[in-house]
This record gives structure tokens, sequence and C-alpha cells, in this order.
């Protein structure tokens, strides 16, 4: 232990997933890891940068944050966000393994007087979680076992697809039954229960475009937390966090339902089951629909 | 608008076909499409899509630009990446729509006041460039009332208990955008990157 990373924090980080953040911090030192931000990082683009401005400058913005992050060492770069992730670690290896794109986006550099070279390793907080620290090691780290908690642990899209099956996403999971979620849930002494909506998605953007279109997408995903009696949903998403959560009034407008499921990062369940503090570790104050069970568990 | 690809006259034209493989990021990858569907099978909101990613492909490659840029199924992509993942001829499907909605709003084959998708995409664009990030107040905001005031005031209300939600929690805050400090080494870096992109599309 005691490995240091370069964190990209990314938008979220100071916004609608700033309880991801604060979590993922607190676990990953209490796991004895040094996190140092990329200085002054820029948004990755999300899902929708391509399309308002094509997929270079998009791909630009990533090329800068990289370029920051290698200045400041070579260490592993990690992110907890599953979009920043996927658009760096993308762009990373486009930068490293296309000649053209190396060239373009060197080009783009070269503008601010930066440049890279994709030698950088980019990875997920989770892959990190699941290769470099092992169940053993988290469980080790547990001393507030969750006992009684039933969580549905829910993944979502860009978390795993399309890299973590992949040598080069460090090939942790697989897609159609990933089971590190759940390896987590059960680690923090909590009971996982079967749920097959795991990699489903959420609606992403296109749930705070257009609700209307994607509601049935969450409603099949709080249909089957319910049907499972989970008392929370835990996610590593804070894009499904999010809108799980939010757009449950919604949902139950639309359907004549009556789900009210907190839905909490796979952090905040570990901050807890660590001993840590609820509020300053675990953020637990900032989850719109409260996990009382949960709250109610922390030391 | 601004015609970047070439329209085919005829039948089997693969002029249309040629340009998507050359510039649509992942396009050199759409000759291995098989037809199998495995891509439209998987995808969550597919049946909300008028052609799907399938019939796209072989339309793109019997010269339908048209057809093709007209369709509706870009804007439904979800980005969950099924498709991408489950292609047995790894062709990156979302990759390839993605830039093929954009070029269907770049050369006017549908309008932006009517793509919804492409109204966010513009709103977060512009807090990307101004702020070097992604506010999550102003951009809901702008896109709310890219349809218009009357719009704009419905879906404000609609998303008023969310946002206070989020506010209550401190997962919003109030006062200035969070911001990139060198907000002019971006803008250098994103202008010279469409520069780029331009001339690549101009045929460089």
């Amino acid at each position: 232990m005691g490995k240091k990373f370069t964190f990209y924090p990314g938008c979220s980080s100071e916004g609608s997933g700033v309880h991801l953040d604060t979590s993922t911090r607190a676990v990953m030192a209490k796991l004895g890891f040094e996190l140092e931000d990329i200085s002054d990082w820029n948004c990755c683009g999300a899902s929708v940068g391509d399309l308002a401005a094509g997929h270079l400058p998009t791909a630009a913005l990533s090329a800068r944050n990289l370029a920051q992050a290698k200045e400041q060492g070579d260490q592993d770069v990690m992110t907890a966000c599953a979009a920043c992730y996927l658009n760096t670690h993308a762009t990373n290896e486009e930068i490293r393994d296309n000649e053209q794109s190396r060239a373009d986006l060197n080009e783009a550099l070269a503008a601010a007087g930066k440049s890279y070279d994709g030698s950088l390793h980019v990875r997920h907080a989770c892959e990190v979680l699941v290769n470099d620290v092992g169940m053993d090691a988290i469980k080790a780290q547990v001393s507030n076992p969750l006992e009684g908690l039933k969580v549905a642990g829910y993944i979502g899209c860009q978390t795993v697809r399309p890299f973590a099956g992949t040598e080069r996403g460090g090939d942790y999971s697989e897609y159609d039954h990933p089971s590190f979620l759940d390896d987590f849930i059960k680690a923090s002494g909590a009971e996982a229960v079967d749920f097959e909506n795991a990699t489903s998605c959420c609606g992403g953007s296109v749930a705070v475009m257009k609700p209307e279109q994607t509601l049935h997408l969450m409603h099949k995903i709080l249909s089957e937390a319910k049907e499972k009696q989970a008392d929370v949903i835990a996610t590593p998403c804070p894009l499904c966090q999010t809108n799980v959560e939010m757009y449950q009034d919604a949902i139950n407008k639309k359907y004549g339902t009556d789900f009210n499921i907190p839905v909490v990062f796979h952090t905040q369940l570990l901050a807890v089951a660590m001993g840590l503090d609820s509020k300053k570790d675990a953020a637990l104050h900032q989850n719109i629909i409260p996990a009382d069970k949960l709250k109610a568990m922390a030391k | 608008m601004n015609a970047v690809s070439p329209t085919p006259t005829k039948k089997y034209d693969l002029s249309f076909a040629r340009w998507v493989r050359d510039n649509i990021d992942g396009g050199d990858r759409m000759n291995m499409c098989m037809q199998c569907g495995v891509c439209s099978g998987s995808c969550p909101l597919s049946d909300q899509m008028d052609l799907g990613p399938r019939k796209i492909f072989m339309m793109v490659r019997a010269g339908m630009k048209e057809a093709v840029l007209k369709s509706n199924s870009f804007f439904q992509c979800v980005s969950c990446y099924n498709c991408v993942v489950r292609c047995p001829r790894e062709v990156p499907v979302k990759y390839i729509l993605h830039g093929l909605g954009r070029l269907a709003i770049q050369e006017g084959y549908q309008d932006k006041k009517d793509v919804a998708n492409a109204r966010f995409a513009d709103a977060f664009w512009w807090s990307v460039t101004t702020f070097g990030k992604t506010d999550e107040r102003l951009v809901p905001t702008l896109y709310f009332f890219s349809a218009g005031f009357v719009e704009g005031i419905k879906k404000s209300l609609a998303n008023l208990k969310i946002a206070l939600g989020m506010l209550k929690t401190k997962r919003m805050h109030i006062g200035m955008p969070h911001k990139t400090k060198n907000r002019g080494e971006l803008k250098a870096i994103l202008e010279k990157a469409v520069e780029i992109q331009a001339r690549h599309e101009g045929g460089a």
C-alpha cells in the first residue's frame, strides 16, 4: 500500500456527485492510498460533447487533463466517475495507439505549449479496489459490518462498458453478470440481493434531457430493487445515483408506484463499514432520499 | 447549412459510405457489419428508434444518405455501450451513431430546434468552453429555455423539487460556477482542435 495516484475528480465531484468524491477519498485514504488531484482539471466532455463539437475537440479536453497529469508524474491516473473514466481512458489509448490522433491532439495541445505521449495508465477506482486492494484487504478494514442491510448492487453502464472486461481496462469484470459490486457489498458485511438489472441503463444524460423517454428504464431498476426487498440501491456511478434517486417522484406519478428507495454509492457503504464518520467521510447527509437504515448503523 | 460529405446520386454509390469510413470516429470498422442485429437487439431504446443501427449501416452502404441523416435513431442513444461490447465484429456502433447525428445537424438534415439532444449538447459545450466545467445548474436551465420561454418555465417548474433537493443536500451550490483557472489555455487547445477537425473534414 502507500501507492500514490493522480486523481481526476470530474465535474460531478463539485455538484451532484460530491458524496461520491467525499466517500471515495475517505475510503482510499483508509486503504492507504494517496490521491493528488490533477491540477486545474477541466471537464471530460461526458457523453454529449461529441454531438456539440465533434470527436477531436472532445478528445482535446481529456488530452489537456492527461498532459497536466503527466506533468505531475508517472503514477497512474484514477477517477471514480464512470464518464470521466471512459473519456480519459479512451483518449489516453487513442494518443498512445493511433498515430494520426496523437499528431492531431499534440498539435492542439501545442497551442498552449503542452504535449502528451499516451504513456500514463488511466484507471477506474473500482478496478483499483479489485486489482490493487482485493476483497481481503477491504474486509480487513471493516470494523463495523453492515449486518442485516439488504443492498441491490446497481453498476449501470459506463463503469464497466466498454472497458472493464478487456485487458486494457484491467479485466476485472464481465459485462452480463459482473460480481465486483456485490463483492464490495459483501465485504462491507451487508447482504447483496441477486440483482438482474445490475448493468441495465438508467438513461444517462438522455434521462436529463428527455425523462419522458427514459422513466421506464429507471422504473424497471426500482421495481426489481423493491421486489427483492432491498433497503438501499448502491451504485458506483454519479449519474446513475442522481437519476435513479431524483426521478422516483416522477416515476411514482407516471406508474402509480410508491418508490422511496435510497440510492447510495458503494463507497458510502464502505465508509460506514470501515467505521468512518457518517457525515464527514460517508456524506450520508447528501442523499436526497435519506438512507436511514444505513445511517443508524454508522458509528 | 454546411455540406461536408458527398451526396450519392445513384443507388449503391459508395461516396458517402467512404466519407463515413474516413471521417466518422469508428467509421473505418463499419464495413465489418454483417447485419446480425445484435446492436439493435441489445439497445435499451431501440423501440423508440425509427431505424436502429443495423439498418442505418446498410443504408449508408446503399448510398441512402438523406434517409439516414433524417433518422431519429442517433438521438435516442443513451451511451450505454451494450452495442459496442456485444457486436461480434467489434464495430464501435455508438461512436458511429454519434458521429452521424452530429453530421445530420451540421448538414441541416435535422433542425436543432427539433432535436433536444443537440440543444442540450450546445448548452453543455457552452458551459465547458466558458468555464472549463459543466455547471449542473446552468446547463439544464439553458437547455430548458432553448425550446422557448413558455417551455422553459414549464420544464423549470417540473424540475423545481429536484433542484431544491439538490440545494438542500449541498449537491448544488449558490454563487458563481466552478471554473478551470487557466481557461485561456483550454480555449487555445479547443480552438486548435476545432481547426484541425475542419481541416480533416475538408479532405486534408
